[in-house]
C-alpha cells in the first residue's frame, strides 16, 4: 500500500511539475489574433507563409479566432490577444492605447442572388433598399426577381457593416429594423445565396457565387479599388497594444515589406503601395 | 413487467362495443406508437443516407483547414480526436467524484437534510442548460489563478480556453449520470452482504472499498458510459470553452500536457460550423462528421447493455 | 449478488493464513484495517465533503452569473428588463458599442422579446410533447405486443441519445427549407414584411424539434408510473366491465398524475435549457411571434434565450454586452433550478411506488 502510495505521489507532483515548468518555458512563441472576419482569411493566408520563413520557422505560433472587428479591437486593448483585426477605421469611442497599423486594402460590394443580376444601384436607390423605404422589387429597375426585398446585414461588432453604413448609408440612416442580421462574412454569403430575394454587401472576398452589383456606374473589383473609382474601398488594419513590439512586429513587418505577402495579398485584396 | 396483455374473449370485449371516444383513444395510441418509430426510423436512415453518400475514407486521416474551396479543406482527424479526447478526459474527472457523491449518499448519508440537498443539488445541476455551464465556466477559468490550465496571451490575460478548461464543465454533465446510476447499484445490492462483511469484522469503509464498489462496478461503468454519450453530444461547452480552431492547436511543446492546455474542435462543433448555421458552406462535410458522431454515440449506447446485461430496468433513458 | 459474494470472500479469505505474515499499510494479524489511518469517522468526513463539493459549485454558479450580471438588471430597474418597449437588436447594437469608459457603459435593454420566444416554444413542446408521450406511455404498457415493445424501447432510447447539433443539422439542412418552399408564400411575406422577414426558421420547426427531443425523457417517466399502478385496480375496473382504454385512462393515468407531472417538470428544464439546435432553426431574429398574425404567428422567426447566448457569444468580451448576456444566462439559471427542484420535489414520493428516480 505504501509503495502505491507513494508511486501515485511521485506520479502527480511529475505532471503538476511539467505543467508549471511548461507553463514558463515555452520555445515557441505563439501570436494571437482575433477581430475581423474579412481579415481572417487573409491574415491565415498571411500567416501561413510567415511560418515557412527560414528565420521564423518552429518559432513562432499562430492562433486566429474571429468575432468581429469591435470584438477584436476590445480583445487586444485588454490584452486577451496580441494583435486585433479591424476592417473598420479608428472610432473616438475605441479604447487608448491601441495602435492601428494598416495592412490593406479591401471593397466592400453590394451583392445579390445571381438570379437577380441588378445592372446598377446609385447611393440614393442603395439607402432607400436598406433603410426599408423600398420594400419590393417591383419597385427597382432592373430587377429580375420580384416580391419582398430579402434584406442580411452583419451585426454591430463586424467592421464591414461599419464601412457599409459610413461609406453607403451615411451618418444618419440606419438599416431597416427588419433586416437578418448575420455574425460573419461567409454567413451573410451563405443566406444571399440561397434566396433569391435577398441583397446585402460583402468583402470582395467572400463574393464568390454572387452578383456583385456596380455601385455609381463603377464595378466592384480590385482594379477599380486600388484606382480609387470604385467608391467602396475600405481598409484592413492589424491592432497592437501600443507600439508592435517582438514576433507581432515582425510579422507586420513582413506583411508591408516582403514580395511573397504582397504577392498573396493581390490575390483578393488590394495590397498597400511601397 | 409488462402487463398482461388481454384478449377480447367474448363479443362483448371487442372494439365495436367500445363508446366512440374510447375507440378513438386507442387508434390515437397506436398511431403515436407508430409515429415514434417513423419519427426515430426516419431520422437514422435519412443521416445514414446522407452520411454514407458524403463520407470519405479518406477524411478520417486527413486535417480539416478553413479553405473555401471544400477538395481542398480535408476530412476530421482532428475533431474526430477532440471528440475521443474531451470525452475520456470529462468522465475521467466526473468518475472519483460521482462516485465518492453516491458512496456518501448511499452508504452514509447523515445528516439526513443535508443528504436531501445534495440529492437536489445533483438534480440541479442534471437540468442546468449546458451553455449556462459553458459561461460560467469562461467566468471562472478566464482568472488569473487558473492561468495554468490555459494558454496565457503575451498582454497577460488568460485564454480561459482549452481542453482541460472545457473538460471539467463537461465533468459536470456526466456526474450525475454517474451517480444515478451508482446509487443504484449500490442499493441493489442485498442488505445482508454489508452485514455479512461487518460479521466478519470489516470496517465500513473497507466494506466499501473491498466489497461493495467492486460488486457495483457494472453499475459504475454504466453510468460512465452514460455520460461519455452525453459528453460527446454536447456542442454549446465546446463553441464556448475549446477555442474554435479548426485543428489541434497545442499551448506548448510539451508532448500531452502542451495539448491538453491547447485549443481544438470536437465533431459536434466541426457538424455546427460546416452547416449554415457556421461559417463554411459545407453541408457535406457536416453530414458525413454528423454520421460518424451518431454511430459513435449508438456504439455506446449499445455498449450500456452489453455491461448492464438484463441488470438494468427496461425503461430508463 | 454473485460478484458481492465474491468480492466478500475475497476480503475475508484474508483471515485464516494471515497470522504470521507482516502486513504493510498498519493491519493487524487479523487482516483488518487499523483504526485511524482509514477510519470510518475520516471516510464519511471525506466522502461528504466531496459530496458537498456539489452544492459549493451549484452555489458558486449563481453567485458568479447574478454578479456578473448585476449591471445589466440593475441599469434597467427590474421590471423594465422585462418589457416590452423598444426595438431589442438595435438596444443590443447600442450596449455593443457602448464607449470604452465604464461610466457610461450602456445597458438599456427589454428583452421581451427572447422571453416570450423562449416561453412560446418551450411551452409549445412541451404540452404537445406531454399529450404524444401519454399516448405512447399507454400503448407501450397497455397495447403493444411483446415484438413491438422490444423494438420500441431501443427506439426510445436512440431518440433520447441522439446528440442535438445532428437534430439542429437535419432542421437547418431538411425542414428549415421545407417550410420556406411550402408554407411561406410571397403574399405571407408580404404581409409581415415591415416589421420581420420570414426565411423558414421558424417557430414551427423548433417546436417540431423540440418535441422530438424531450418526448423519450417524458416516455421513460411515464410507462414506469403507469407499470407502478396496481394491477387489482386495473383488474377490479375491468372485472365490472370497462374496456381496456378507459381502464387506464381513468384508472392508470389518473394515478400517475404525479409523475406526469414531474416528466413535464423535467421535460421543461430541458427544453429551456436547449441553445444549440435552437439557434440553428429558430430563425435567429430578435422578434416576439404575434399570435394575432393567425397561422403566420407559427412562422415567425424568433431568438430563445439559450441561442441568443450561443450566436452572441463572441461578443462576452465587450463589458456591457458580457454583462447582458450573462443577465441572459441568470434568467435561465433561475428557471432551471426552480424547475429541476420542482421535479424533484414531484418526484421523491413516487419512489414508494418503485418508480425510479
Amino acid at each position: 500500500m505504501n509503495r502505491t502510495r507513494l508511486v501515485t505521489l511521485l506520479a502527480l507532483s511529475a505532471a503538476l511539475l511539467s505543467m508549471a515548468t511548461a507553463s514558463a518555458a515555452s520555445a515557441k512563441t505563439t501570436i494571437s489574433m482575433s477581430g475581423s472576419t474579412s481579415v481572417a482569411p487573409l491574415a491565415e493566408r498571411l500567416a501561413g507563409a510567415f511560418v515557412k520563413e527560414p528565420a521564423y520557422r518552429g518559432k513562432v505560433g499562430f492562433r486566429i479566432f474571429q468575432g468581429g472587428s469591435d470584438i477584436g479591437i476590445t480583445d487586444v486593448s485588454r490584452g486577451r490577444v496580441s494583435i486585433g483585426n479591424s476592417s473598420r477605421d479608428p472610432k473616438p469611442a475605441d479604447p487608448s492605447g491601441i495602435v492601428f497599423n494598416k495592412i490593406a486594402r479591401d471593397a466592400v460590394c453590394v451583392v445579390t442572388n445571381t438570379d437577380n443580376p441588378l445592372p446598377n444601384l446609385s447611393q440614393n436607390q442603395i439607402q432607400d433598399i436598406f433603410s426599408g423605404r423600398i420594400r419590393s422589387w417591383n419597385k427597382v429597375p432592373g430587377a429580375r426577381v420580384s416580391g419582398t426585398i430579402d434584406l442580411v446585414v452583419r451585426t454591430p461588432a463586424s467592421g464591414t457593416q461599419d464601412a457599409f453604413q459610413n461609406i453607403f448609408m451615411g451618418e444618419d440612416l440606419r438599416v431597416a429594423g427588419s433586416a437578418t442580421t448575420k455574425s460573419t462574412n461567409g454567413l451573410q454569403a451563405n443566406a444571399i445565396k440561397s434566396n433569391p430575394n435577398a441583397i446585402g454587401y460583402a468583402s470582395f472576398n467572400f463574393t464568390k457565387g454572387l452578383h456583385d452589383v456596380p455601385y455609381a456606374g463603377n464595378l466592384c473589383n480590385l482594379r477599380n479599388a486600388k484606382a480609387g473609382t470604385y467608391g467602396g474601398a475600405r481598409n484592413f488594419f492589424m491592432v497592437t497594444r501600443g507600439k508592435a513590439s517582438g514576433a507581432t512586429k515582425a510579422f507586420i513587418r513582413f506583411i508591408r515589406r516582403s514580395s511573397k505577402a504582397k504577392r498573396i495579398t493581390q490575390t483578393n485584396w488590394v495590397p498597400l503601395r511601397g | 413487467m409488462a402487463a398482461p396483455s388481454w384478449r377480447p374473449t367474448s363479443a362483448a370485449d371487442s372494439l365495436e362495443s367500445w363508446p366512440l371516444v374510447d375507440r378513438i383513444g386507442y387508434r390515437l395510441a397506436w398511431a403515436t406508437g407508430g409515429a415514434l418509430c417513423l419519427v426515430a426510423g426516419a431520422i437514422v436512415l435519412y443521416m445514414a443516407v446522407r452520411g454514407l453518400q458524403y463520407l470519405d475514407l479518406a477524411q478520417f486521416t486527413q486535417h480539416p483547414t478553413s479553405d473555401i474551396d471544400q477538395s481542398k479543406s480535408g476530412g476530421f482527424f482532428d475533431p474526430l480526436l477532440g471528440t475521443v479526447l474531451l470525452t475520456i478526459l470529462g468522465t475521467l474527472f466526473a468518475a472519483p467524484l460521482g462516485v465518492a457523491t453516491a458512496i456518501w449518499l448511499s452508504e452514509y448519508g447523515r445528516p439526513a437534510g443535508l443528504a436531501r440537498l445534495v440529492e437536489s443539488g445533483v438534480e440541479v445541476v442534471a437540468g442546468t442548460p449546458t451553455i449556462v455551464m459553458a459561461i460560467f465556466g469562461l467566468l471562472v477559468f478566464q482568472q488569473q489563478f487558473f492561468g495554468f490550465l490555459s494558454l496565457t496571451a503575451e498582454g497577460d490575460a488568460v485564454l480561459g480556453r482549452s481542453f482541460l478548461v472545457a473538460a471539467t464543465m463537461m465533468s459536470l454533465i456526466a456526474l450525475p449520470l454517474v451517480v444515478g446510476a451508482t446509487r443504484e447499484a449500490l442499493q441493489s445490492i442485498p442488505g445482508h452482504v454489508r452485514e455479512a462483511s461487518y460479521a466478519l469484522g470489516k470496517t465500513k469503509a473497507a466494506t466499501i472499498r473491498r466489497v461493495l464498489l467492486p460488486a457495483a462496478r457494472p453499475g459504475i461503468g454504466t453510468g460512465a458510459a452514460l455520460g461519455m454519450g452525453r459528453i460527446a453530444g454536447d456542442t454549446a461547452i465546446v463553441l464556448i470553452l475549446l477555442g474554435g480552431t479548426l485543428q489541434l492547436e497545442e499551448a506548448n511543446s510539451f508532448p500531452l500536457i502542451g495539448d491538453l492546455k491547447g485549443t481544438g474542435s470536437t465533431l459536434t462543433s466541426y457538424v455546427y460550423i460546416n452547416s449554415p448555421a457556421g461559417e463554411g458552406n459545407a453541408p457535406e462535410k457536416a453530414y458525413a462528421a454528423a454520421f460518424v458522431l451518431l454511430m459513435i454515440v449508438i456504439a455506446l449506447n449499445f455498449s450500456i447493455d452489453r455491461i448492464a446485461r438484463g441488470r438494468r430496468p427496461a425503461w430508463s433513458v | 449478488m454473485g460478484a458481492a459474494g465474491r468480492a466478500l470472500a475475497r476480503a475475508g479469505a484474508r483471515l485464516p493464513g494471515s497470522a504470521g505474515r507482516p502486513r504493510a499499510g498498519g493491519q493487524d494479524a487479523g487482516g483488518q484495517e487499523a483504526e485511524g489511518r482509514w477510519s470510518d469517522a475520516r471516510v464519511e468526513r471525506l466522502l461528504g465533503a466531496v459530496a458537498c463539493l456539489v452544492l459549493l459549485l451549484i452555489a458558486g454558479m449563481v453567485i458568479f452569473v447574478f454578479a456578473k450580471a448585476w449591471p445589466s438588471f440593475a441599469g434597467n430597474g427590474f421590471f423594465g428588463w422585462f418589457d416590452a418597449k423598444g426595438d431589442t437588436a438595435r438596444q443590443m447594437e447600442d450596449i455593443f458599442n457602448s464607449p470604452a469608459n465604464p461610466d457610461a457603459y450602456e445597458y438599456e435593454l427589454s428583452a421581451w422579446s427572447l422571453l416570450w420566444g423562449t416561453a412560446v416554444i418551450t411551452l409549445g413542446a412541451v404540452v404537445i410533447g406531454l399529450a404524444f408521450s401519454l399516448f405512447a406511455a399507454i400503448f407501450i404498457v397497455e397495447f403493444a405486443p411483446a415484438r413491438v415493445n422490444r423494438v420500441l424501447e431501443p427506439v426510445v432510447r436512440l431518440l433520447a441519445a441522439v446528440p442535438s447539433v445532428v437534430y439542429g443539422l437535419i432542421g437547418i439542412l431538411v425542414l428549415v427549407p421545407f417550410v420556406a418552399d411550402h408554407f411561406i408564400s410571397p403574399e405571407r411575406k408580404e404581409s409581415v414584411a415591415f416589421v420581420v422577414q420570414l426565411s423558414g426558421g421558424s417557430v414551427l420547426v423548433a417546436v417540431a424539434i423540440l418535441t422530438v427531443m424531450i418526448t423519450p425523457i417524458m416516455i421513460a417517466i411515464v410507462v414506469d408510473a403507469l407499470r407502478a399502478v396496481p394491477r387489482s385496480w386495473m383488474e377490479g375496473a375491468a372485472a365490472l366491465g370497462v374496456n381496456r382504454w378507459r381502464v387506464m385512462w381513468t384508472i392508470a393515468v389518473r394515478t400517475a398524475r404525479p409523475a406526469i407531472i414531474a416528466a413535464a417538470v423535467l421535460a421543461s428544464a430541458r427544453a429551456l435549457g436547449e441553445a444549440i439546435m435552437l439557434s440553428m432553426v429558430s430563425g435567429s431574429t430578435y422578434f416576439a411571434p404575434n399570435p394575432i398574425d393567425g397561422l403566420t404567428f407559427f412562422l415567425e422567426p424568433t431568438r430563445p434565450l439559450g441561442a441568443a447566448i450561443v450566436d452572441n457569444s463572441e461578443g462576452l468580451s465587450v463589458e456591457p454586452f458580457g454583462q447582458t448576456l450573462y443577465a441572459f444566462a441568470a434568467v435561465l439559471l433561475v428557471s432551471s433550478v426552480a424547475l429541476s427542484l420542482g421535479g424533484y420535489i414531484a418526484k421523491r414520493p413516487l419512489r414508494k411506488y418503485g418508480v425510479r428516480p
